[in-house]
């Protein structure tokens, strides 16, 4: 095709241009694009693809200690939500599984739930959660520590209400150290604040000076997921770029791209009032002793009739 | 032999020179592209010191805290008193003349005497030591009425429960540090213990006390304790979730920030103070963020800290008290990163 030779070097400037808003936001549409992002080993087939990406959808959390105490990639998962999301009602559904929950899980036997992701990687957890809640899961999450710092970083911080003093004598010292099992003191003091990625994590895993222990860690970690859905809503597509890039292996997902961006387009929505949270407290669970430790046993009669209602 | 072959060798290597020039100004142009893209992200962010700041003023003096330091804000300008080290929760003798803040480090943090230039002259607390959890916190520290004693929260340790931290009020003498601090209050166990203690003249304290109720649901009340070590009473109720309280200088007025049991936005509430009772609350800032109310001197205006929009980082906001209708809150800063768990002291000029 000929082109006058004005218009021939219009188009070059025009064609760097473009070249150089594709280099910037080749990241964001990698991560959302690909099952894995950043470095890590693992990359894993979306394990029960919808048809639609507006429907309902199941999501299951993972977030793990990655530190250097544990050879990469046998980590457990100290937590797990299972998150139900409805586009259309604009309604989601968080549900906390107790890391110490005393499950089977397929191919390994009784164990802590926890312990699923440790031999088979996110496709065992989401086995576990799945088979032993009666639940369709759709797409996983896994985050590691650092990633989850560098996610609240590049939101800008996120702003929750601390609802008690957060007091910890003995937080592990495990990120950026030498010293993986070392420990310092914690103070996360009450009310409204504005938490920095290192803050954030210190206030969803922090557990030893909290009566409820574990329980209170599960609910703390699902109010720093409503922080981060409302922070969502404020990003723009020059965002995605720098989250996506931070992560550095230290995130994983088979959602994809649409679910994704539905994800964010939504998180305005989530204001407190239409999110459902549970915690498996007692009656739901008991604590006791199994295998040589502690575990909270599940009451599945109690458990299973209020997971249906949000889960199918 | 064709029309370009034909050309002279200077005239080929002229527009040779050209081509690569114009080639050389596309990459510029692609990576100008590229960190302007970079430039638009990171442009959001525009946080700035409290002296960099142009503000509307205020009447009297208040010290706020930013990223570990105290600044004196009168006449609408910030001054910053100590350097960036870990500084927060000032509190300002009823003289005016001194004040008390937390200087926070790594594992501890301790209480010290400062000039209103920010010169510390005192450090009352000692909560350093090698063993991690042997390491104190001592928080929310304020002056007594006669500014001879200062309450503050502390952990004490429970040699029976190594995992147990839950801050009690203590009452310790503001001139000697060698003095040992009086426990005041008994907190709940595992929650996290009581905190904001505000000193009433005559005698007493209102602070927050936090509980965990038979659900597993974390409450906090505004708790008046008539005398040390006794049970004391309530004034609001569990599910309200109040705390922070802020008293005026005649302790008639209460403000308190609370929850209702949300957990992303709070309410900034009002309320007739008189003995153990409280009158019905007016509600001044509604379902936001909201944090560390404090009254001005003269009680006709009361400062929080809360974020610009509905979310970032926390600036000084004024609201008229006692004005008919509901009064529309004045933002007082912009470009802030203000401690939120830091409330303003505020004293006459």
């Amino acid at each position: 095709m000929y082109l006058p030779r004005a218009s021939k070097i219009i188009a070059g400037f025009v064609l760097a241009g473009i070249v150089g808003l594709a280099v910037y936001f080749l990241p964001a549409v990698q991560s959302a694009s690909t099952a894995s992002v950043g470095t890590g080993p693992i990359s894993i087939p979306v394990p029960n693809p919808l048809p639609s990406t507006t429907g309902p959808f199941t999501v299951l959390l993972l977030g793990s200690d990655d530190d250097a105490k544990f050879p990469q990639d046998r980590v457990n998962t100290q937590s797990m939500i299972l998150v139900r999301v409805d586009p259309s009602t604009k309604q989601a559904t968080m549900l906390s599984v107790p890391r110490d929950l005393w499950v089977s899980i397929p191919g390994q036997g009784f164990g802590k739930i926890s312990t699923a992701y440790q031999t088979g990687g996110p496709n065992a957890a989401v086995a576990a959660v799945e088979s032993n809640f009666k639940v369709h899961i759709d797409d996983y999450v896994w985050i590691g520590l650092e990633g989850l710092v560098r996610l609240v970083n590049d939101l800008g911080g996120v702003d929750m209400l601390v609802t008690n003093p957060v007091m910890d004598d003995f937080y592990p010292s495990d990120i950026n150290t030498t010293d993986p099992y070392g420990y310092y003191r914690v103070a996360v003091l009450p009310g409204a604040v504005h938490l920095d990625g290192v803050h954030a994590l210190q206030y969803v895993r922090s557990r030893h000076g909290d009566l409820r222990g574990d329980f209170a860690r599960s609910e703390r970690q699902q109010q720093l997921l409503m922080a981060i859905k409302a922070k969502a809503a404020h990003l723009t597509a020059a965002d995605f770029p720098g989250i996506a890039s931070a992560m550095q292996g230290e995130l994983k997902t088979t959602i994809g791209l649409a679910r994704m961006r539905l994800l964010f387009s939504m998180g305005g929505d989530f204001t407190g009032s239409n999110v459902r949270r549970i915690v498996l407290l007692p009656p739901y669970t008991t604590e006791g002793f199994a295998g040589g430790q502690d575990v909270v046993y599940p009451n599945w009669g109690q458990i299973l009739p209020v997971v249906h209602q949000s889960f199918p | 032999m064709s029309a370009i072959d034909a050309r002279p060798a200077h005239s080929v290597a002229a527009r040779a020179a050209v081509s690569m020039g114009l080639i050389a100004a596309m990459l510029v142009f692609g990576i100008g592209v590229y960190q302007a893209a970079a430039l638009f992200k990171g442009a959001k962010t525009d946080i700035r010191r409290p002296t960099a700041a142009t503000t509307g003023a205020l009447p009297g003096t208040m010290y706020v805290v930013q990223h570990g330091a105290i600044y004196r804000f009168d006449r609408g300008s910030f001054h910053q008193i100590t350097s960036e080290d870990g500084w927060m929760q000032p509190a300002i003798s009823v003289d005016g003349t001194r004040l008390v803040a937390v200087k926070r480090a790594l594992n501890r943090s301790d209480l010290y005497v400062l000039r209103t230039t920010g010169q510390a002259i005192l450090q009352l607390t000692h909560n350093q030591s090698a063993t991690v959890e042997a390491n104190h916190w001592a928080f929310y520290p304020r002056f007594g009425p006669d500014g001879s004693v200062v309450y503050f929260s502390y952990d004490a340790k429970d040699p029976y429960n190594t995992f147990r931290v839950d801050l009690a009020i203590f009452a310790a003498s503001a001139e000697n540090p060698a003095a040992p601090g009086i426990q005041w209050t008994e907190p709940n166990q595992y929650t996290g213990g009581d905190v904001s203690p505000i000193p009433l003249q005559k005698g007493g304290l209102i602070f927050t006390k936090f509980s965990i109720d038979d659900q597993s649901n974390v409450h906090s009340q505004v708790w008046l304790q008539a005398r040390r070590g006794s049970a004391g009473v309530a004034l609001t109720k569990p599910a309200d979730d109040c705390g922070q309280p802020a008293i005026t200088a005649d302790e008639t007025l209460l403000a308190m920030v609370c929850r209702h049991g949300g957990l992303q936005a709070d309410d900034l509430e009002v309320v007739s103070l008189q003995g153990a009772t409280l009158g019905v609350p007016t509600v001044v800032v509604q379902d936001q963020l909201v944090a560390s109310p404090i009254f001005s001197p003269d009680a006709k205006l009361l400062a929080y800290l809360a974020p610009a929009g509905d979310a970032g980082p926390f600036q000084l906001w004024t609201v008229r008290v006692g004005a008919a209708g509901a009064p529309a809150p004045r933002r007082i800063t912009s470009n802030l990163d203000l401690d939120p768990s830091s409330p303003p002291a505020w004293t006459s000029p």
